[in-house]
């Protein structure tokens, strides 16, 4: 747990004094990750650098786990908390290894402990021990580098993570492989983590909460669902954008929208004829096809008509399989791509498990903004 | 050939001088690496003390070689010392301190900011960090420094024969006094030898230790 407590930094003093952070108060609890989120200079690094005293705190104080950190060995504060900086940092002498040593060494580890560490901990960011342990920094490339540095921080696995802007330096594509991954790696790991971002769609898919800032002030401190539905002034809303619904959607998941009792279904077995009258009665656009909890695909009124034998010989297979914990936003593209105004839900292990359409997802977003509004 | 044949006579004394210039150059710039590489990492600390050192330092190399030996000369005899090897292996002394000191200065300063940020925030306390970091760092940088301290000294170190310290420049003192031409070159060509033998084993010391990583 972090608890900032009227936090306030001032850089230099008379005229040409700066205040980088203003009276900041927020909690940051124990397992959760906050993204610090807002405009160049708004005093988000400036905050992570006062977690570790790498900047003094010019009025307030923060606790970490409870101890106020000013009464703490400052080496020690720092050695329990990892650290990655926004430029990755490696030591360009020290191996990989080495690299991720530092910590575990300045701790007295043994030095197979350390090792076997290492090799762990490579194996956790996705790079082959065998390979990369003896390699230099510059001879990795800047996500490999980047995943390193969280290698490097997890080290001596800590309870505390401050991380700024640790997937700053690699393209889109690693970046959200990377962002994916580190997901699931905290899922098992529960670090408290104090995430600095500049990037929205960034901060909410990795925040448990947001804190907003702007001129070194906090303006809204806020799960990533509040924040969108329920923005605390125009400020927020304009950093988050005018997109900020179809942002909901990529934060929401399938299964938080989808229909798990839909009725325009039918067993590949039924005839041509028995499916198109099945359609007309309840007015059905198209059914899907079961067999055995198994999706076949589509049918239409078109495709039925005049046409005899079964529907699973009739069928038009879906273009893409969506499963439950995809986001809403991939769903809603493939249904725009395809011209499709439904799709079918697959589990875990393939089954079919209801179906996403259009009006299932403008409704949870309606009772999203609606809880936000009355709690 | 006159220069073959008088070094075909004088062989055991020309190797003696050669002898005898390289460890004073030796002696001289350990001394100075012992003291200037301190001194350049203390002075990263301070930027006033830093801009007062190095002015210094610079002021020592803008005196001509000849005219150091002159000034030392009162000096130094007041402890029996005017003359000899002493007077010698203090200027040079004095001249390798300046490239070492800026060098050593220079490298860990220039050390990437974000990579002390690193350690410190990882918790390296400041020793650490020197010794880990910024020291391997610097080396080549400082090296280099070496190189240039140590083939301008070996040129300094003829001139040093005129203060009675001995070394190559023994040729040429006595070979201009004599008009003794093959003598002249041989103590010339014997001093550009050397500066070129060691500056190319500098060079092969700045790679081997620059660490694997920080290589181009
Ligand atoms: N060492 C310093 N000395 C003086 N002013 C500083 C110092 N560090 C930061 N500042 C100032 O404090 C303010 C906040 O800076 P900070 O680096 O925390 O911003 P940031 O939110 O991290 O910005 P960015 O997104 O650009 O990294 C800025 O106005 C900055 O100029
Ligand atoms: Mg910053």
């Amino acid at each position: 747990m972090i608890e900032y407590d009227s936090v306030t930094k001032i850089f230099g003093a008379g005229k040409t004094a700066v205040t980088a952070t203003d009276s900041v108060t927020f909690t940051i609890e124990a397992g959760e990750t906050a993204v610090f989120l807002g405009p160049s200079g708004c005093g988000k690094t400036t905050l992570l650098r006062m977690t570790n005293r790498l900047e003094s705190v010019t009025r307030g104080s923060i606790r970490v786990q409870g101890r106020d950190i000013m009464e703490m060995n400052v080496q020690q504060l720092r050695l329990g908390m990892g650290y990655v900086i926004q430029q990755i940092g490696l030591f360009p002498n020290k191996t990989i290894a080495g690299n991720i040593a530092v910590v575990p060494r300045m701790l007295k580890w043994d030095k197979r402990r350390i090792d076997e560490r290492i090799d762990e901990l490579l194996r956790i960011v996705k790079l082959d021990p065998e390979i990369y342990r003896n390699r230099y920094p510059v001879e990795l490339s800047g996500g490999q580098q980047q995943r390193v540095g969280v290698a490097r921080a997890l080290a001596a696995d800590p309870d505390i993570l401050l991380m700024d802007e640790p997937f700053g330096a690699i393209d889109p594509i690693n970046r959200h492989q990377i962002q994916d991954e580190f997901l699931k790696l905290q899922a098992q790991l529960k670090k408290t983590i104090a995430f600095v971002s500049h990037d929205i769609h960034e901060a909410i898919k990795m925040a448990d909460k947001i804190a907003i800032f702007k001129d070194g002030k906090l303006v809204q401190f806020d799960t990533p669902e509040i924040i969108l539905m329920r923005p605390a002034s125009k400020f927020v809303s304009d950093f988050v954008g005018a997109d900020r619904a179809l942002k909901v959607l990529g934060l929401l998941k399938v299964r938080d929208a989808m229909n798990r009792e839909p009725r325009n279904v039918i067993q590949g077995e039924f005839t041509a004829e028995e499916a198109l009258r099945f359609m007309e009665d309840n007015n059905f656009r198209h059914l899907i096809v079961l067999r055995e909890n198994r999706v076949l695909g589509f049918v239409t009124r078109r495709q039925l008509k005049y046409e005899q034998g079964r529907v699973e010989e009739l069928v038009e297979k879906f273009p893409e399989e969506l499963t439950a914990r995809e986001p809403l936003r991939d769903a809603l593209s493939a249904m725009l791509m395809h011209d499709l105004m439904s799709f079918p839900v697959l589990d875990d292990s393939g089954g079919f498990s209801g179906t996403i359409s259009y009006r299932y997802i403008q409704k949870s977003i309606l009772e999203l903004y609606s809880e936000s509004q009355d709690d | 050939m006159s220069l073959w044949v008088f070094l075909q006579d004088n062989l055991s004394m020309a190797l003696f001088l050669t002898w005898e210039h390289l460890w004073m150059v030796g002696l001289s710039l350990l001394i100075a690496i012992v003291t200037g590489v301190p001194l350049g990492i203390l002075i990263t600390k301070n930027r006033k003390l830093a801009q007062k050192v190095i002015g210094g330092a610079n002021v020592i190399m803008t005196i001509p070689s000849i005219a150091l030996f002159g000034l030392m000369l009162p000096l130094l005899a007041v402890f029996g010392h005017g003359l000899g090897k002493v007077p010698a292996i203090i200027a040079l002394v004095l001249y390798s301190e300046l490239p070492i000191i800026r060098n050593t200065y220079i490298a860990i300063k220039n050390v990437d900011p974000a990579l002390v940020d690193a350690g410190r925030g990882m918790g390296m306390t400041k020793w650490q960090l020197l010794r880990e970091v910024e020291i391997p760092l610097a080396i080549p940088v400082i090296i280099a420094g070496l190189r240039t301290a140590a083939v301008m000294i070996i040129g300094i170190a003829a001139i040093a024969a005129y203060v009675g310290a001995g070394g190559l420049g023994v040729f040429i003192q006595q070979g201009i006094a004599r008009s003794h031409e093959a003598m002249v070159l041989a103590g010339a060509l014997g001093v550009s030898l050397l500066a070129i033998v060691v500056d190319l084993g500098m060079g092969f010391l700045e790679r081997r230790l620059t660490p694997r990583g920080v290589k181009a």
